[in-house]
């Protein structure tokens, strides 16, 4: 540890991290644009100076981000010196920047919207006119750049270069004519692009998919865990209106994915649509499964395991600790095994962050005495069984064609997010999509990771966790009754 | 409860008659004073460029809509009066609102959302009457709420008067 003095007040600090790290975890909020805590410091847009003093010479104005600790370094953050150089700064990267926030996507979370408002001046002083450039290039399916607005901080090289090592940008053209290029103009590629838009200070990287879909002060933002493969990244789950969900962004999180998360996941908004769910209970009459009361449907559920025999229980591989903890009891008390549904993993498997394995919940649901088991050996088992329960969010999708063709002897009963109609249902209920409940997922590495209530479910749909402990009620009741009603 | 003392009438109000013709003298005299009752809807109310009516969307002289759907007045309305989405456009200023409802029942006149707009693209015009059969209706969609700048220009000259004023007076640093 090295000790500093920051305003005066000395500080414990540590010595491998820059002085702008020391500033920052003891609350001095000094600005920084190329700076990145997940990328090299390259000090190019001089933003992060403050005025340091050493001995007894004189002080001098240093750029903190290349500036390491020292023993003894008085640094003065805030005053007169530091602010009046970093204004200068400021002032030449708005030179050129159009003055278009009301139509940028990064207004409203953009380092230098809030710099400037809180320490620029509120005109111009330059007469020239601003560089003339190329506003909506698509740089491949995920990037829109827009070249005015780019700072020239580079740290979308960088991360090009660092993170997922396949460095497609680069700055082109010298000095005053700098913009941020591809060679050729070759659309980008990879699966980490979408963090580009992350790490971009400034609206000059936007999310084609997310092009002025909402303002970003409109979004609620609630923590979760991403759903799409066993590592579980820490995620920001936005929503809009406490409806739609418009993005995911990565939440830094030093044990799993740090500053970071792949495509696959920060694009898996389709899978928490609202259009289509299952939205109460279906049971079936006489021949059409109708809406029903979620208690009606509790009923026709515990009737349907009553019956002699065991039933088959296979889980979703989404399914949470909690809920799971449910499920093995409720099994437990069918005299039935616990499965869970585990995909085979696909090829999207990379050394950064995505595993290829699309259980997000592997470890948790093998912890709790979960077997894996595919879709077709899961068909098999059902087919051969007079009752069976399938539970948890995307569960019918993943089992897939093969459900149509069970044999209507088969009483199955269904809890998912989407309504399956195929002969052998005889009652389903809603469940929540992983955005819209709580539970913990264990990822690859056994890191725990919680999933957070982004938006209300659907009217009508309850927890699992709750659907679940009715059920139990349900048919602790029925057997206490020797199966009256 | 408190209870009200009726007044003691004197004889010569008790009298009746002469309390009528007062009273009468009084309808006689008002007669052919100046009238000021005026014949709301038939004469409409007059307006000036500080009249603050319901807020509308101005759109240019080559149809092209102001607002951006940048959400400034929609986050300033303190009544949650308005809700924006926006759309991309071919136009040299890329996007422009897809949905722009201002809830008329909701709105209370107050133009901040005239105030926080950086594109002078919603004013507060002169049509004051709102009335209709249903509350769905009164909720207000782009298309209810276009204007011809036209039709906008004397609240916007006022208003950039407004802001000239702000400016001179406020730039001092
Ligand atoms: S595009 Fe963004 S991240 Fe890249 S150099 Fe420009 S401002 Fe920096
Ligand atoms: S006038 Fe006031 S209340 Fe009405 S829409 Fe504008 S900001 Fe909202
Ligand atoms: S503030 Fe102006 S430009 Fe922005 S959304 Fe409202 S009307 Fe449109
Ligand atoms: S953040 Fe230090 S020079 Fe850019």
């Amino acid at each position: 540890m090295t000790t500093i003095q920051i305003n005066g007040k000395d500080v414990e600090v540590d010595p491998k991290q820059p002085l702008i790290h020391a500033l920052h975890t003891n609350g001095c909020d000094v600005p920084m644009y190329c700076y990145h805590p997940g990328l090299s410091p390259v000090g190019s847009c001089r933003i992060c100076q403050v005025e340091v003093q050493q001995g007894e010479g004189p002080s001098r104005v240093v750029v903190s981000c290349r500036t390491p600790v020292a023993d003894g370094m008085r640094v003065f953050p805030d005053s007169e010196k530091a602010h009046d150089v970093r204004r200068e700064c400021l002032e030449f990267l708005l030179k050129n920047h159009p003055l278009d926030c009301p139509i940028c996507d990064k207004a409203g979370e953009c380092d230098l919207q809030d710099y400037s408002f809180a320490e620029g001046q509120g005109e111009g002083r330059s007469v020239e006119p601003r560089r003339k450039l190329e506003k909506r290039k698509s740089l491949g399916d995920v990037i829109v750049l827009d070249e005015e607005r780019c700072i020239l901080c580079s740290r979308c090289v960088r991360f090009m270069e660092e993170v997922p090592k396949t460095p497609q940008l680069t700055v082109a053209d010298l000095g005053a004519r700098s913009v941020i290029a591809t060679f050729m103009d070759r659309p980008l590629t990879g699966k980490y692009q979408g963090n580009l838009a992350d790490v971009c200070p400034v609206g000059a990287l936007t999310l084609s998919a997310f092009r002025f879909q909402a303002r970003v002060w409109n979004l609620t933002k609630t923590t979760g865990t991403c759903g799409e493969c066993s590592r579980g990244c820490s995620v920001t789950t936005e929503v809009l209106r406490g409806g739609e969900l418009k993005r995911f962004r990565p939440r830094y999180n030093a044990d799993v994915n740090t500053w970071w998360m792949c495509d696959v996941g920060r694009f898996a908004i389709e899978e928490h649509s609202l259009e289509g769910r299952l939205v109460g209970a279906l049971v079936r009459g006489s021949r059409e499964l109708e809406p029903a009361d979620p208690f009606d449907a509790i009923d026709r559920a515990a009737d349907v395991f009553t019956a002699p025999g065991h039933p088959v229980v296979i889980a979703s591989p989404w399914l949470t600790v909690e809920e799971g903890e449910r499920l093995r009891d409720l099994a437990e008390a069918l005299g039935s095994e616990v499965h869970f549904l585990s995909p085979p993993a696909n090829d999207l498997a990379d050394d950064l962050l995505h595993t290829g394995d699309p259980c997000p919940n592997r470890r948790g649901l093998e912890g709790l005495g979960f077997s894996p088991i595919d879709a077709e050996a899961a068909l098999e088992l059902l087919s051969g069984a007079t009752s069976a329960l399938i539970c948890g969010e995307r569960i019918g999708a993943l089992l897939g064609e093969g459900l149509g063709e069970l044999p209507e002897k088969l009483r199955l009963v269904v809890l998912d997010t989407m309504p399956l109609d195929v002969p052998a249902v005889r009652a389903e209920l809603g469940v929540p999509s992983s955005i819209e409940r709580t539970g913990t997922w264990i990822n690859v590495d056994g890191h725990a990771g919680k999933l957070g209530i982004a938006r209300s479910a659907p009217p009508g749909v309850a927890p699992l966790v709750q659907t679940l402990d009715d059920l139990v009620a349900r048919l602790s009741t029925t057997a206490t009754a020797g199966g009256e009603r | 409860m408190v209870i009200v003392k009726r007044k003691e009438l004197s004889f010569w109000e008790r009298l009746y008659l002469p309390e009528v013709v007062r009273g009468l003298s009084v309808t006689m005299r008002a007669i052919f004073r100046r009238k000021i009752t005026r014949q709301y809807p038939e004469e409409p109310l007059a307006t000036n460029e500080v009249t603050r009516g319901q807020p509308r969307l101005a759109v240019n002289e080559d149809d092209t809509i102001r607002c951006v759907s940048c959400g400034l007045c929609e986050i300033a309305c303190p009544a949650y009066a308005i809700t924006i989405d926006g759309q991309e456009t071919d136009r040299f200023i890329e996007r422009e609102p897809e949905r722009f409802d201002i809830d008329m029942l909701r709105c209370i006149l107050c133009g901040f959302c005239e105030e926080a707009c950086p594109k002078d693209a919603i004013f507060m015009s002169e049509e004051l009457e709102l009335a209709d059969f249903s509350r769905e209706a009164l909720v207000y969609d782009i298309e209810k709420l276009k204007r011809p700048i036209s039709a906008l220009q004397r609240r916007s000259d006022y208003v950039y008067k407004l802001n000239d004023r702000w400016h001179s007076s406020s730039s001092t640093s």
